[in-house]
């Protein structure tokens, strides 16, 4: 899986798995990402307690991308837990992001108010 | 070198020489004199070439 | 809270001690702690998360973030630093240059000159795309330098003798294309027009033509958006014992200004805690050893005292926004990827 796609389309997701290994051990690459998005997401990982281990490397400083691996526990898909990590960072950005423009908003009103 | 061979060989023309006193363009031909006719000077500056040049600001 | 040694506070506190920092990383996963339950639980975040914003003026934002772990704080700072998008001058066209700075470092110069210009109103372009207005904006930079006839013959002072002798960046024009002149009542600037490019003298001349694109400052730290953008962790001093008298004058000035304040109780001076988040931790505290045993040292490790600097293409405020729908999109971009994975 992964490696077979040569089209013109730009790599963004791999998948690796050993030989013999099941679907709970897998490395993904993460092309074109950093410590950005490899350390918030290896936090919302670990914090899954299916996780055995979660851990990220840059293979090589001039390469743009990440090996990003996940182990669980009892057999589990390790690309559910992928996903499920996924979509709970998608979901506190979305919660910083409302928070944030919340404050935002009640900041500048109260700034108006002293300004009158 | 069929490039070569269409490219007619460049004539000798006058070329124009920028006045490093009055800036004034000064045509000098082969062997004049190198001195403003505007007003005497004589240290002269090339133009610069017309072609365009692109950087990458960078 | 978070009593000295106990687990709380190797959980919640960054400790500073006097030969090295404690408690540095994040513990807080399941099955390192008995009795905590350390599973990810949405609604708690979302019950104990909060933002206050502390200042806000047209360039710089400081606010707290608190209940959030430094991985994803920290991914906020690293994409305002490098990957929300600016426009800035990629290609310069050199017509003309006489002055004495070289082509390549006027161009150089050009580049690094933050434009004004919202980058949400146009799209990257590729190496091989056609320059449009959706993907480019254009400046003329058109200037000559000539003997001022009205100076005095005395006069040393080249503002006096010369015309045009400084080129600022306020000499850039906005050349519209395409339809860019016609919608929005936009009006493409450099952000500070005063910023000095070269020095001219009688008879010099620079004609450029410049081409700004989007980008990210990754590619280029022309395109980053921010001067600054950093966080700290909300400092925590805690007095283990009372501290009187003369001890409490010395303790006060081993701390920044306003950290310590003394209060008069019963003709005795008393040293109180008034407000640590003033403390740049300066460590004056070990060097004086019956006072340094007295105090613990500490951060809270959740409360990020964010502080951002805008170069003035965005205010910081939207920079903040933007960063955070930056890392939404990387979500997306790989839930979207392993979607039509799934689909095949």
């Amino acid at each position: 899986m992964g490696d077979e796609e040569d089209t013109g389309k730009p790599r963004v997701l791999q998948m690796v798995r050993a030989e013999g290994a099941d679907k709970s051990c897998v490395t993904f690459v993460l092309h074109n990402e950093d410590h950005t998005l490899g350390n918030s997401l290896r936090y919302m990982i670990m914090k899954d307690p299916e996780v055995e281990f979660c851990g990220y490397s840059i293979t090589h400083p001039s390469e743009s991308k990440i090996n990003f691996r996940i182990q669980t526990k009892g057999g589990l898909s390790a690309l559910e837990v992928f996903q499920k990590g996924l979509e709970e960072l998608t979901d506190v950005c979305q919660h910083v992001l409302s928070k944030f423009e919340a404050s935002m908003e009640a900041y500048k009103a109260q700034k108006d108010v002293n300004m009158e | 070198m069929d490039t070569e061979k269409d490219v007619p060989p460049p004539k000798q023309q006058p070329m124009i020489y920028i006045c490093g006193e009055c800036h004034k363009e000064n045509e000098i031909n082969a062997k004049e004199t190198i001195r403003c006719r505007e007003c005497g000077y004589r240290i002269m500056y090339k133009k610069r070439t017309k072609r365009l040049v692109v950087f990458d600001a960078r | 809270m978070a009593a000295p040694g106990g687990v709380e506070e190797m959980r919640s506190r960054v400790v500073l001690g006097e030969f090295g920092v404690r408690n540095v990383h994040t513990t807080d996963f399941p099955g390192n702690y008995a009795g905590y339950d350390d599973s990810w639980d949405k609604e708690k975040f979302e019950k104990n998360f909060r933002v206050d914003v502390i200042h806000m003026d047209e360039s710089t934002l400081e606010f707290d973030m608190v209940g959030i772990d430094a991985a994803i704080a920290n991914a906020f700072r690293r994409i305002l630093l490098a990957e929300v998008p600016t426009m800035a001058v990629e290609k310069v066209f050199v017509y003309n240059n006489t002055s004495i700075v070289q082509d390549e470092i006027l161009a150089h110069r050009l580049g690094l000159i933050p434009i004004r210009a919202d980058p949400r109103l146009f799209e990257y372009k590729s190496e091989e795309d056609e320059c449009d207005e959706i993907n480019t904006l254009q400046f003329q930079l058109k200037i000559k330098c000539s003997k001022n006839p009205q100076a005095a013959k005395e006069s040393s002072d080249p503002n006096e003798l010369y015309i045009n002798h400084k080129v600022y960046s306020k000499h850039m024009e906005w050349v519209p294309l395409g339809s860019q002149a016609d919608n929005l009542n936009a009006d493409f600037r450099p952000v500070h027009d005063d910023i000095l490019i070269a020095q001219l003298r009688p008879g010099q001349e620079i004609d450029v033509l410049m081409h700004c694109v989007k980008g990210i400052g990754k590619d280029h730290a022309k395109f980053s958006p921010v001067a600054t953008a950093s966080y700290r962790l909300l400092p925590e001093i805690t007095l283990l014992q009372p501290i009187e008298g003369e001890a409490a004058e010395r303790l006060k000035k081993c701390f920044s200004p306003g950290v310590i304040e003394i209060q008069e109780i019963k003709g005795k001076k008393l040293a109180r805690v008034a407000n640590a988040r003033l403390d740049t931790f300066s460590r004056e505290i070990f060097r004086h050893d019956d006072l340094k045993t007295l105090v613990r040292l500490a951060r809270v490790r959740d409360h990020y005292i964010f502080s951002v600097e805008s170069t003035g293409v965005l205010p910081p405020d939207v920079l903040v926004s933007e960063a955070i729908k930056v890392l939404m999109g990387k979500c997306q971009r790989f839930l979207e990827e392993l979607k039509s994975i799934q689909r095949k």
